[in-house]
């Protein structure tokens, strides 16, 4: 009788579990992944994200002088692969949760960065952005490759290679 | 969407062939720490009834008939909720053989059969948390602002 008695009344001090969350503000539990954000000052438009996302939410496209990474949050399924792979650290999951919205373009972040012309056939290959990050790790008598595309680097790496073993063709 | 501004929210939940992650988060919407219901939601079972229609799934095609039937049915709703992100963009179905993939695609298929596309809101995750729904259903009562807007940088050219 005493025992339920005391159960009773300490069952009844207790606060209600409800949350009160449109009105006050919830926090979310450590380690939660929320929408995930490019940092376009850090992005270099390398791709690796686009390669890594299992759904296909982001995607990487050139138009006109710009090279577009494109991040579709309706598609998103938030595991944090696109934060692991990026080499510049500019994906981050946030803990915004609240990405409710009556039109699907709001769910676009789009990053459009420059585009680097390769110095000998003038074709748009990487980002201005992407080949200073490849400058910064050569040597200084090596740099000016990096300006080259793919194919023109190919070809000139041959004929040097040529040129050093002394046939002239 | 002026209708259901003075008057509780009804809603059905439509599952269109979803892993029933989200329908477990919607049905956590109605349990003691969320509690819906003490903002007049309330579960129904019958999209008649229905204001708000809770669509989870990237609508597979065996549930297309029956998802076809029940939005034809909902003649009183007046807000689809697209829950999750099967529902709002395919998801990761997005590209396989037997999903229509999303509720847009589904609209495509709708307006052949003459029936108007509701006003949607689109609440994206994997799944979203319960919260985030109910903050979804506050923007389709017109109750919430409307936080996720669209980002567009572009890189100006500097001198090198």
């Amino acid at each position: 009788m005493v025992a339920s008695r005391i159960a009773f009344i300490s069952e009844i001090k207790k606060k209600p579990v409800t949350e009160q969350y449109p009105y006050k503000p919830i926090s979310v539990p450590e380690g939660f992944r929320g929408k995930p954000v490019i940092d376009p000052e850090k992005c270099i438009g390398c791709g690796a994200c686009v390669n890594a996302c299992p759904p296909g939410a982001l995607s990487i496209y050139d138009e006109g002088n710009y090279r577009v990474v494109k991040l579709f949050l309706g598609r998103c399924i938030f595991c944090g692969r696109c934060q692991d792979v990026c080499p510049m650290g500019a994906v981050r999951l946030t803990d915004m949760f609240e990405l409710a919205s009556l039109s699907r373009d709001d769910l676009v972040q789009e990053v459009r960065l420059l585009l680097e012309k390769c110095s000998l056939c003038g074709k748009a290959f990487a980002t201005r952005r992407e080949v200073r990050h490849v400058e910064e790790k050569l040597d200084p008598e090596q740099r000016w490759l990096a300006h080259l595309c793919p194919r023109c680097r190919a070809l000139v790496s041959a004929k040097m290679i040529g040129y050093a073993r002394g046939c002239n063709r | 969407m002026r209708r259901i501004d003075r008057r509780s929210t009804w809603v059905f939940h439509l599952n269109s062939g979803s892993c029933n992650g989200c329908d477990i988060e919607v049905l956590n919407m109605f349990a003691p720490r969320q509690d819906a219901e003490r903002l007049g939601v309330k579960l129904v079972g019958s999209p008649l009834h229905a204001d708000v229609i809770v669509f989870t799934g990237p609508v597979t095609l065996q549930a297309l008939p029956y998802v076809i039937r029940a939005l034809e049915a909902s003649a009183g709703a007046v807000a689809v909720l697209a829950c999750g992100s099967c529902a709002c963009g395919g998801g990761i179905w997005h590209d396989t053989y037997n999903v229509v993939g999303g509720i847009d695609k589904l609209y495509e298929i709708l307006k052949e059969r003459g029936i108007p596309r509701p006003p949607t809101v689109y609440v994206p995750g994997c799944p979203p948390k319960p919260e985030a729904m109910l903050y979804g259903l506050m923007l389709a009562r017109g109750l919430a602002r409307q936080k996720q807007r669209k980002q567009v940088y572009v890189e100006e050219a500097r001198e090198k």
